[in-house]
């Protein structure tokens, strides 16, 4: 906790926190919401392609749009760091940020365990009916990005300390 | 009857309907139906703003028409997305009538709106006719790009709207 009291009064964490500058806290915000559309959107399209459409139509095309993911995924890493810097006490002693960074973890597994079974096809017009299996682990993996996103959202909800600094002094 | 006093009495109005009691009063209302506001915003980025892509040339080798299909999932997402957003507004009228983010994003909203109906009076069918490896028409990537930076400009305008709350005026 002392710890995290000193992160609290980093020039970073103070200026992320507390300049007026749209461009701190509202921006690093909507640059998290930003990566989370690019993220859980791909997904989404990706996911819902193996549960309703790869049977049809190719999947393989579906893999340009992995850039756009990772991009987004790389947006969120740093913003979320960033916005942890700002409030680390809030998140850090809040059980469903930890719920959340779980979910995060097994939501990445899944994706790219399913990359490699449904992009592994060498014909790019490849059509399939996709197995029992991965047809569940799409499924799955979109049920964990909602359950990613309602923690996020927890998140600001059922924060028992908002700054360290309150507790330690 | 002036204007502001008729603001008044629309505002008193909603936040006496049984929606706005139910998210002001239920204290996990509100964090619940932002979780499935987002959700919409993944539903409409993965199928609008994925169809956009195909437009401006990503992931050539599936017909526009193919993915079109997903749109389902964007019309889906935006329902979700506006009957929270109104859950919202009933709660605290106020907070986005006076609201110049809550405007800017209801402004984007209303663009998006003009784009699509654009799209498909003027571009649907040339686009729906396209096979898997064809380029769209330049006005229909024209519109896809409107389209994305549209979905863009609402997220940031909605993530906006809690840095631009004005003085309350009902609590």
């Amino acid at each position: 906790m002392a710890f995290l009291a000193a992160l609290e009064q980093t020039a970073l964490s103070v200026w992320i926190r507390e300049t007026p500058s749209v461009f701190a806290f509202p921006f690093i915000l909507f640059l998290h919401t930003l990566g989370l559309g690019f993220v859980v959107g791909v997904s989404v399209a990706v996911n819902v392609w193996v549960l309703g459409f790869a049977n049809r139509y190719p999947i393989a095309p579906l893999k340009q749009l992995l850039p756009v993911m990772w991009i987004g995924f790389a947006i969120n890493a740093v913003s979320g760091v960033l916005l942890l810097v700002a409030y680390p006490a809030k998140a850090l002693t809040n059980p469903i940020f930890y719920i959340k960074l779980g979910l995060i973890a097994v939501a990445v597994v899944a994706l790219t365990w399913l990359g490699r079974q449904i992009f592994a096809g060498a014909d790019p017009g490849r059509v399939f009916e996709p197995g029992f299996r991965v047809k569940g682990v799409a499924a799955t993996t979109l049920a964990l990005w909602a359950g990613t996103i309602a923690t996020g959202r927890f998140l600001a909800y059922t924060h028992s300390i908002l700054m360290a600094g309150d507790v330690v002094n | 009857m002036q204007a502001g006093t008729l603001m008044q009495a629309l505002m008193s109005w909603i936040v006496s309907t049984p929606p706005s009691q139910f998210v002001t009063t239920w204290q996990w209302a509100w964090p619940i139906s932002e979780t499935l506001h987002f959700i919409g915003l993944t539903l409409m980025a993965g199928s609008v703003g994925v169809f956009d892509l195909r437009l401006l040339g990503l992931a050539k080798g599936i017909r526009p028409g193919a993915m079109h299909g997903l749109l389902r999932l964007g019309f889906a997402g935006f329902g979700i997305s506006v009957l929270t957003g109104l859950l919202f507004i009933s709660g605290a009228p106020d907070q986005y009538f006076y609201n110049s983010a809550f405007h800017v994003k209801a402004v984007c909203l209303a663009l998006m709106g003009i784009n699509v109906v654009l799209f498909y009076r003027l571009q649907f069918s040339a686009v729906a006719a396209m096979g898997p490896h064809d380029d769209a028409p330049l006005p229909a990537r024209i519109m896809g790009a409107v389209s994305l930076v549209l979905l863009i400009a609402v997220m940031c305008a909605g993530r906006l709207i809690t840095f631009y709350r004005p003085p309350a005026i009902i609590y």
